[in-house]
């Protein structure tokens, strides 16, 4: 019994420790609601298009996040009753942020304008178009990109994108590994003249309902656009989050493409396929 | 951009991926029982149930029969060490066919001239505990581990090999001098060898195992040693069998086109 006790003492100790240490890291900024597939994977300022995304892609599935302004970090909120009224829009976020696993304890949301961002704000910077044309001279976007693309463990199943804003870096997309999300971070951190990093990729979920999907997915795509997998790896990339299918990468044709919405879409225990493709015919032949 | 919009099925399945407070009340109900059953039984006196049988290898045999298949291996020269290796090269089950790992409890073989009676079972509880520990700490951020097979999903099978039974008395220390480990990755659903590793590095000379003898603190940190370096063996391995080789770097590349 005694150990009992020490046990329940322990705990409780733990948990007032931690609520503790929450009420000291609380937090309030500014944030745009979106959907987790825009926030992924339209990085660049908050345009009619993308508010359109953030609702389109909302609808389709996608689960609701916050884009804290000030350096594009994206969170998963507890309460995302309290956000969902002002998808595609703008407030003020209230609560216990942790940007290492994106995740945010949700307190209150204050809905506001754009034009309620004071101008000198770090907020605003991120809201201008100009920001996302500034372009680096020393092809650091290209090696930036060379480094992701060499990752050992990235696989069908894994997505990484990025973006740049001056040479301050976005890392962003979903993977199911732990040492994808630390392994891009180091690699672009390694490249000379790269400024600050967000690492927005998101480790996803291994439930069995997803490994199932994964599968019958890959299996499915294989058997009918067997030209885009090879050995080891895929010009179609496969993201399963809680049930939803999201298809990046490229193929050649619209018929390829909506082929593999129509895979996707009769895999078993699905119930959302999101088709990213790009469209990419093959580059013609030079002759003679 | 094509959406296919949701079908009757999504609060269900919503409600299948989604039960993080259920999850998080459960873990809390099955932390305290645990801690009861902890507080207030008595401490377990054999460690022997749910582990598999001590086994012996085999006179004059090189290997202890373990694996599934011995004639594939092969010197690596991607692994810094004396590890023999195989990796199946069949394109649609190799090692990036596969990301989650299930590992099964380790399995242990005696010496020839030990008596595989004479092994103290909290003695090798420690050891093999301790092992799957160092396993799990070296590959589980590239190889996430799940609790039980699936798709898409590797089994791991590890076995130690060539253990001592040091003295006569029932707590004598296992000696793991001459210890080798053996280990192979199967799919997890149809069994099929993916990989292959045996390693036979004398690791543990003048490292000894033993439950509960603080005398013996100096030579059980020599045995995590060579454990800890076993598994950091095992990731290297993993890690080079990934590493992208000859045309698969271009194609890799050419198919990188970030958002």
């Amino acid at each position: 019994m005694r150990k009992l006790l020490a046990i329940t003492c322990a705990l409780a100790l733990s948990c007032g420790a931690s609520a503790a240490a929450e009420n000291k890291d609380t937090t309030t900024f500014h944030a745009y609601v979106d959907s987790d597939v825009c926030a992924r994977l339209m990085l660049g300022p908050i345009t009619e298009a993308r508010i359109e995304c953030s609702k389109k892609m909302y609808k389709s599935g996608s689960n609701l996040v916050i884009v804290r302004l000030n350096d594009n970090t994206v969170f998963e909120v507890n309460k995302t009753k309290l956000v969902k009224p002002y998808l595609g829009g703008f407030g003020k976020a209230t609560g216990v942020a942790k940007a290492s696993a994106g995740t945010m304890k949700l307190e209150s949301f204050m809905s506001e304008l754009v034009t309620d961002i004071p101008a000198d704000a770090p907020a605003q910077r991120l809201l201008d178009v100009r920001t996302y044309k500034a372009k680096t001279t020393d092809g650091l976007f290209e090696k930036i990109r060379h480094e992701l693309a060499m990752i050992p463990y990235i696989t069908t199943f894994d997505f990484i994108s990025f973006t740049m804003i001056g040479n301050d870096v976005i890392l962003t997309g979903w993977t199911v590994r732990d040492t994808n999300r630390g392994d891009a971070y180091h690699r672009v951190k390694s490249i000379p003249g790269v400024g600050n990093i967000v690492n927005n990729i998101e480790i996803l979920p291994l439930g069995d309902a997803d490994m199932a999907i994964r599968a019958s997915a890959r299996a499915a795509l294989a058997q009918q656009l067997g030209q885009y997998f090879w050995s080891n790896g895929s010009d179609i990339k496969i993201v399963v989050k809680n049930g939803n299918i999201i298809l990046l990468g490229s193929v050649q044709t619209k018929e390829d493409s909506d082929l593999a919405t129509i895979k996707c879409n009769s895999v078993p225990m699905s119930f959302a396929v999101m088709n990213l493709l790009r469209i990419e015919p093959p580059a013609p032949k030079n002759k003679g | 951009m094509h959406i296919i919009g949701l079908d009757g099925r999504r609060k269900q399945i919503v409600n299948a991926h989604r039960g993080v407070s259920n999850i998080r009340i459960g873990c809390f109900v099955a932390l305290l029982v645990s801690a009861m059953v902890i507080g207030c039984s008595k401490p377990e006196q054999t460690a022997e149930g749910g582990m598999p049988p001590v086994k012996k290898i085999a006179a004059g045999s090189q290997y202890s029969g373990f694996l599934k298949d011995y004639k594939n291996l092969k010197p690596n020269a991607d692994v810094d060490s004396d590890m023999l290796t195989y990796v199946s090269e069949d394109a649609k089950k190799n090692l990036r066919s596969y990301f989650a790992i299930v590992v099964d409890p380790i399995e242990v073989y005696v010496s020839t001239d030990a008596d595989e009676k004479k092994v103290n079972p909290e003695s090798r509880k420690a050891l093999t505990d301790y092992f799957q520990h160092a396993l799990t700490m070296a590959v589980s951020d590239a190889f996430p581990m799940v609790a039980k097979p699936g798709p898409l999903t590797l089994r791991l099978r590890v076995a130690l090999v060539g253990i001592d039974v040091g003295g006569q008395s029932a707590d004598a220390p296992l000696n793991i001098g001459k210890l080798g480990v053996e280990m192979e990755l199967l799919d997890s659903e149809t069994g099929d060898v993916i990989a292959a590793a045996v390693d036979k590095a004398n690791l543990g000379a003048g490292a000894e195992v033993a439950a509960g003898s603080v005398s013996r603190d100096e030579k059980m940190a020599a045995a995590r040693d060579a454990f800890d370096e076993w598994a950091s063996r095992l990731r290297a391995f993993l890690d080079s069998a990934h590493e992208l080789k000859g045309p698969d770097i271009e194609k890799a590349d050419k198919a990188y086109k970030p958002y």
